[in-house]
């Protein structure tokens, strides 16, 4: 039995538990909900086993992430108490931390780690691939959209977080927020659209399938490095942290934050590296593209993982720039090198060599 | 945005102690700013007048953590200019020997601190080990490791360790090759250079004007360092340069502290190698004559000043202390206006603050 | 003339030094009792690059700016408070770059009036000393920019360097 083999055997058995679950509260309660439950349990049977069983492992991810750091924030909030400010806007406030941890992980959810290895959302391989004479399954091929959609949201929760706190550092934080993704969001799709001609598809599948020969990375180097860039300001972290910049904002937008609350906008945080380091993957570095020994899905989150780690190498390394200057470096310089990748692109794919 | 006043304060992380800055923005621009000081108050120059000359030397430990040595020196130049005192040439060397330590231990403080506030925590790191070396230099000297209580009236409290010529002279080869990583870490980073360069411009004669001393006044432009124009201790028996730089803004201050490092390592060796054997202290009179005394030294924040009052018995009439910081904080409002919200980090980080000898 | 004029002065100037009897110290010492007959009464080289004088209150000012503009004095160092039996005494440490002097400059006050002008408007440095001086000693000093407590609590009742504080609650 070799690796490969071995952790489809681990995938399988878990794949089986939660069948026999299902199925068994489908015993259970079948009179509060009469057939529904054996519906879902066809449904975890038969296609969509595979999509139980991807969300299992990517729970499972997160909660190897975050475990120590859950555990002691809810140690600090079983000691400390949440404290929620006098004067904040209470709307606001309670519901940043939800919009912010939701569409991160909404957003790391949509990201496919293998091409059997994904959760279904809009998107899956048969609707972008659908199989000669086989079944038709309905779905768009869009799901690179929809992550850096999702991927997108952030700021809005930052703002809002900012401003409902009522104070001015969180205020400051939030609108610096607010002017930093809006100037990097642009350079950022510029090379997601390169990406996007050379592969002909807005779906990950597509995407990384046409990666197959040579990873995006190489032809479309420049884009690689403007894309990093402006992921390091999306997912902020140094030298392009200004909305939390410490020194200057105390903790910038998070300021009125304490206990669980805090906790997650941290965890996220950092989950948010992860999903710069997965996006930056499946768009430049060929996916879970790799030799046969290790499975595919450990090829991607081992690359991932390399690419969060040259991103937090960079926070420990490089000081924080100043407001100015990250709006002068994402208008005048990466925003003209975005459009000159996409050029690039367009040159390649007129003479076909994609 | 309207204009509103912002309180970076008392507990924030850039002030490095315990003091208020209020800056009023206009968006991200400051447009005006006002110091406040006095959270840390302690009232030292009134318990100096109720200790005995001997007693106030740790007290004078206690103005400044970050170089406690210098103050606690020049507190005994100038009880030895009140009482007109002349210490054995061993002792000179031995003390300047442990102020330059000091002042090499001080600017790396103050550089993993300047390195935090501007974001980059691997400055802050490799700056703490090595200002390691030092500390740990001056507590085989003098026996621990902040505040020394080392200098007495009349010379030093104790003769220099076994091996210590041996231990300096490695620390200070070591530093000199650690400033060169410094300068490749910093200097060679192009935000660093953006953070620094052309922020925070003083010039020359608002600092003189503005009574600013120590690295803010030579990164002006005007060479003026106590240890070159008004020597002393040993310090014209032994050859070096005051460290300057004409441009006036953050990174001028920056450059200055780092050559006063290397020029610190040449004095630690030429101090080391020049030390005489003799007596290392003479017995001071217990009681000081009526009359003044006045003394000067360069701190590693400027120009240190003391002027002690006595009145023919043990303790001091009055005791005046000069902190460099005390008067260059008076002049933050000048150097701030104009510049961002993030350049406040900057600017104030390159006044090195220490609150102990700003509040006394 | 009054080119002629000039440059016999400047010839003048240029060769003082030369003699032993003008040390900058002595002539710092000349040019003030030249310009201030009266109000300097007794004046003291401490040793080499320090002058002590001792001057009228209702001069100092203009002794200040003439120190200033005249000799180059560009720099306040220092501004002391010290309470005597009979009298206040102020002291300013005023240094010069360009000369590497210190002049040492003291003022005296009655108990019961211990009012001096300020300098601030000649040395921009001043400001916070006499905050200081007025915080921790009281001395008023006239046409300050904001003369307000600097480092004690603004509704703190005495000045604790006096002789007669004895501790406030």
């Amino acid at each position: 039995m070799n690796l490969f083999e071995f952790s489809y055997g681990i995938i399988h058995w878990l794949v089986d538990l939660v069948n026999n679950l299902w199925y068994w509260l489908g015993d259970v309660l079948p009179w509060v909900f009469g057939d529904f439950f054996d519906a879902v349990g066809d449904f975890a049977a038969s296609h969509g086993h595979i999509a139980v069983m991807a969300m299992l492992v990517e729970a499972l991810i997160i909660i190897i992430i975050g475990l120590v750091n859950v555990l002691n924030f809810i140690w600090i909030d079983r000691k400390f108490m949440i404290i929620t400010p006098a004067k904040v806007d209470r709307m606001g406030f309670l519901l940043a931390p939800v919009i912010f941890v939701g569409s991160s992980i909404a957003a790391m959810c949509t990201i496919p780690m293998g091409f059997e290895f994904y959760v279904g959302t809009n998107d899956t391989p048969y609707s972008s691939y659908p199989l000669p004479g086989g079944p038709e399954y309905p779905g768009v091929p869009a799901s690179a959209l929809v992550a850096f959609a999702l991927f997108a949201i952030a700021p809005f929760a930052i703002l809002t977080a900012g401003w409902s706190s009522n104070n001015k550092y969180t205020l400051i934080g939030g609108l610096r927020s607010a002017a930093q993704m809006m100037s990097y969001e642009i350079p950022m799709l510029l090379c997601v659209a390169s990406v996007v001609l050379l592969a002909g598809s807005f779906s990950f599948f597509g995407i990384v399938e046409a990666q197959h020969d040579i990873w995006f990375a190489i032809p479309l180097f420049l884009g690689f490095i403007v894309f990093l860039t402006c992921l390091v300001a999306e997912v902020e972290i140094q030298p392009f942290d200004l909305p939390e910049a410490e020194a200057e904002l105390v903790e910038g937008w998070t300021t009125e934050y304490g206990g669980a609350r805090f906790g997650l906008f941290m965890m996220t945080g950092y989950l948010r590296g992860y999903i710069g380091g997965a996006l930056a993957v499946a768009m430049f570095l060929g996916g879970w593209h790799g030799p046969a020994i290790i499975p595919d899905p450990i090829w991607f989150l081992i690359k991932a993982y390399i690419v969060f780690v040259v991103i937090e190498w960079m926070r420990w390394s490089v000081p924080r720039v100043r407001v100015d200057q990250i709006l002068n470096i994402g208008w005048k310089r990466l925003l003209p090198l975005a459009m000159l990748n996409l050029l690039i692109a367009a040159i390649l794919r007129t003479l076909e060599v994609f | 945005m309207a204009e509103m006043w912002i309180n970076m304060g008392p507990q924030h992380p850039m002030t490095h102690g315990l003091w208020n800055l209020r800056v009023k923005v206009d968006g991200e621009t400051i447009v005006d700013a006002e110091p406040e000081v006095g959270y840390l108050h302690r009232g030292i120059e009134k318990i100096c007048e109720d200790r005995t000359y001997t007693q106030i030397i740790p007290i004078t430990d206690r103005l400044c953590y970050g170089s406690s040595l210098t103050w606690s020196h020049l507190y005994c130049l100038t009880v030895e200019d009140l009482m007109g005192i002349e210490v054995p040439e061993r002792a000179e060397y031995i003390r300047v020997a442990a102020i330059e330590m000091q002042r090499i231990a001080s600017h790396l403080m103050w550089l993993a601190a300047y390195a935090a506030d501007l974001g980059a925590m691997i400055g802050f790191i490799y700056t703490m080990r090595d200002r390691e070396i030092f500390i740990d230099l001056l507590q085989a000297l003098t026996g621990s490791r902040l505040t020394y209580n080392y200098p007495r009236i009349g010379g030093v409290a104790h003769d220099t360790p076994p091996n210590f010529e041996r231990d300096s002279l490695r620390a200070c080869d070591y530093m000199e090759k650690k400033l060169k990583e410094y300068e490749d870490l910093f200097d060679g980073s192009k935000v660093f250079m953006m953070r620094n360069v052309d922020v925070g411009k003083l010039k020359k004669e608002d600092a003189m004007n503005l009574g600013i001393t120590g690295p803010l006044l030579r990164g002006s432009g005007c060479n003026y360092d106590l240890r070159k124009d008004m020597p002393y201790s040993v310090y014209p028996e032994i050859d070096f340069e005051a460290a300057t730089h004409p441009d006036g803004d953050c990174y001028a201050r920056y450059r200055i502290r780092m050559d006063e490092m290397y020029q610190s390592c040449r004095i630690i060796r030429q101090a080391i190698q020049k030390m005489p054997k003799g007596k290392w202290r003479i017995v001071a009179p217990r009681n000081a004559p009526a009359g003044t005394g006045l003394g000067r030294v360069e701190d590693p924040r400027g120009e240190g000043m003391m002027y002690i009052v006595g009145n023919g018995t043990d303790r001091p009439y009055r005791v005046k202390i000069r902190s460099p910081i005390f008067v260059s904080v008076s002049a933050a409002k000048h150097m701030l206006l104009g510049y961002k919200v993030a350049d406040v980090v900057a600017i104030m980080g390159s006044f090195d603050m220490c609150i102990g000898e700003t509040d006394r | 003339m009054a080119e002629r004029g000039k440059s016999v002065l400047r010839e003048g100037m240029e060769k003082a030094p030369s003699s032993v009897e003008d040390a900058p110290e002595e002539k710092i010492i000349k040019a003030l009792m030249n310009d201030f007959p009266t109000a300097i009464t007794d004046f003291k080289k401490l040793r080499a690059g320090v002058v002590r004088a001792k001057i009228e209150r209702r001069d100092l000012l203009k002794a200040c700016k003439f120190l200033r503009d005249s000799l180059g004095f560009e720099h306040i160092s220092m501004i002391s408070a010290v309470e005597y039996d009979n009298r206040f005494e102020i002291v300013y440490h005023i240094s010069s770059y360009a000369k590497r002097m210190v002049v040492e400059l003291i003022t005296d006050t009655p108990l019961d009036d211990p009012t001096v002008e300020s300098v601030s408007s000649v040395w921009g440095g001043a400001n916070w000393h006499e905050r200081e001086a007025y915080d921790l000693m009281g001395i008023k000093f006239n046409n300050h920019p904001k003369l307000e407590r600097i480092l004690l609590p603004k509704d703190y009742l005495y000045h604790p360097l006096r002789k007669d504080f004895q501790g406030g609650d």
